[in-house]
């Protein structure tokens, strides 16, 4: 039985918490080294195919984000946030998605954001690469399913382990602890066990599909109500 | 037709043919000086120009590349030369390849995402002190079903078009208090001259995988966008922003 899980990045907290989660599973987990840039179709490729024979699912965590408004970015940051978002999902998809048909299946996992879905009014560039890999996720799907590849876009809510995000015209970062059904942030951890379900052909059911893993933060429309004497708009 | 109408001044990318020529149609018709921005194909928008000036309307035809900072500046630069003002940004251009996953390289879907994404970002920065400026500002992004519904033969285009989704909510939010609203109109299959990229459906024939479910339906024309990009840019549109509207007839209904 397959047990190689790639993660191509840990810059996000989820996902080092996933590689300690499914090591101690059992898993055989391989982190894409950081020299290696995701957008290289031809350095992944040498990394991946010797990978190949075991392989039973990729894990992609989205890109640190690149904070401000649209007059705010410069070219570099444009390029950037196209490389490391967009382009890299890509060519993981590509790399990874193209090896996995040939040996009989897997699972993609796209470790993504709410901001495919909810604006900030300051994180364009993010926003928009979450899109797009959404979109790529719903696509590859189709492209790959056959060969029994699926694929899963989870967005996950915002943690305290998130850079801050404060936006001036957008309350969708204050107290965020509140809107968290259960009243606070998530534990370490929380995503483990779902991961863990979707690199399982157990889940191919919701191949193509949006994981909403937010805690229920983002079901608010406009929450006036105050939790232990505190509006939901004061930050901690 | 009011008399400010009469004076507002629309940019519609990609404006010379299909889609942005319909759109310049109907504004133009309404009283809205255009500018015609194209491309590839100078000599269509010249015929968009011309079908304008026959039907009393003001306009005319700038050369630029979207994918191209400073010839997207000098188009705006060049309108405000001309008419001292800008109140609406249609951004329409984009290319669709139709190619898989496997078939793009690094080069084919980075040019994809300059031009389809990169020129309406680019696009609008280019214009936002103008749009500011206008008091009544309006964007408007020509987006398609791709952006929500996967298609199966271009997942670089729909990329795209899920990143215009969200470009669409985060400058709504960003320009609310400017007084600027942003919309994206998702559009289905539309009738126009011709198609730039390769025919879906690789190894079928589109009507061998057409929906039989969508016999009877008429595709949307360039001139139906118009009038939906028409209202979203009238004052009683003004509370409209962050939306994307379906525009295809129903078809994902089916």
């Amino acid at each position: 039985m397959k047990h190689t899980v790639v993660l191509t990045g840990e810059a996000m907290a989820e996902a080092r918490d996933a590689r300690a989660y499914l090591t101690e599973q059992g898993y055989r987990v391989e982190t894409v080294p950081k020299n290696i840039r995701l957008w290289d179709e031809a350095a992944l490729s040498a990394f991946a195919e010797p990978l190949a024979g075991d392989l039973l699912g990729v894990i992609h965590p989205a890109p640190q984000r690149i904070l401000g408004g649209v007059e705010a970015v410069s070219e570099a940051d444009w390029s950037r946030a196209a490389d490391e978002g967009p382009m890299a999902a890509w060519c993981v998809t590509k790399v990874f998605c193209g090896l996995m048909a040939k040996n009989g299946g897997g699972s993609m996992i796209y470790l993504n954001s709410i901001h495919a879905e909810k604006p900030v009014g300051n994180g364009a560039l993010f926003s928009m690469g979450c899109g797009a890999v959404q979109m790529l996720s719903r696509e590859a799907a189709q492209d790959y399913g056959e060969f029994g590849v699926r694929t899963y876009f989870v967005q996950k809510g915002i943690a305290p382990t998130d850079p801050d995000s404060a936006s001036p015209v957008s309350g969708v970062y204050c107290g965020v602890d509140l809107r968290y059904c259960e009243r606070k942030y998530p534990e370490a951890g929380h995503l483990n066990a779902l991961l863990a379900f979707l690199l399982t052909p157990g889940a191919a059911a919701l191949s193509g599909s949006d994981l909403r893993a937010d805690g229920g933060m983002t079901l608010y429309y406009i929450h006036r109500r105050k939790v232990e004497g505190r509006p939901y708009y004061e930050r901690p | 037709m009011s008399g400010r109408e009469e004076r507002r001044v629309a940019l519609v990318t990609g404006g010379g043919k299909g889609v942005g020529a319909g759109i310049v149609r109907v504004l133009a018709a309404r009283g809205v000086r255009c500018c015609i921005n194209c491309n590839s194909n100078p000599a269509m928008a010249e015929d968009t120009l011309r079908a304008v000036e026959a039907a009393g309307g003001e306009a005319f035809v700038h050369r630029a590349d979207v994918s191209d900072l400073g010839q997207l500046q000098g188009m705006v630069d060049a309108i405000i030369e001309r008419w001292g003002r800008l109140d609406i940004l249609v951004n329409n251009a984009a290319m669709q390849p139709n190619l898989y996953i496997d078939e793009y390289d690094y080069d084919k879907l980075r040019r994809l995402w300059e031009i389809n994404i990169g020129g309406y970002f680019h696009a609008a920065r280019a214009c936002l002190p103008h749009l500011r400026a206008s008091g009544c500002g309006r964007i408007v992004n020509i987006s398609s079903i791709h952006g929500k519904r996967p298609t199966g033969f271009d997942a670089g285009y729909a990329m795209t078009k899920g990143a215009i989704r969200m470009f669409t909510r985060e400058l709504a939010l960003e320009l609310y208090s400017d007084g600027i609203t942003v919309n994206a109109i998702d559009l289905g299959g539309c009738e126009i001259e011709f198609k730039t990229g390769r025919a879906p459906f690789r190894g079928h024939s589109p009507v061998e995988c057409h929906n039989p479910a969508m016999r009877g339906f008429r595709m949307v024309k360039p001139e139906d966008v118009g009038e939906l990009v028409w209202y979203l840019c009238s004052g009683g549109a003004s509370s409209i922003t962050g939306d994307g509207i379906r525009l295809d007839k129903g078809v994902v209904l089916i």
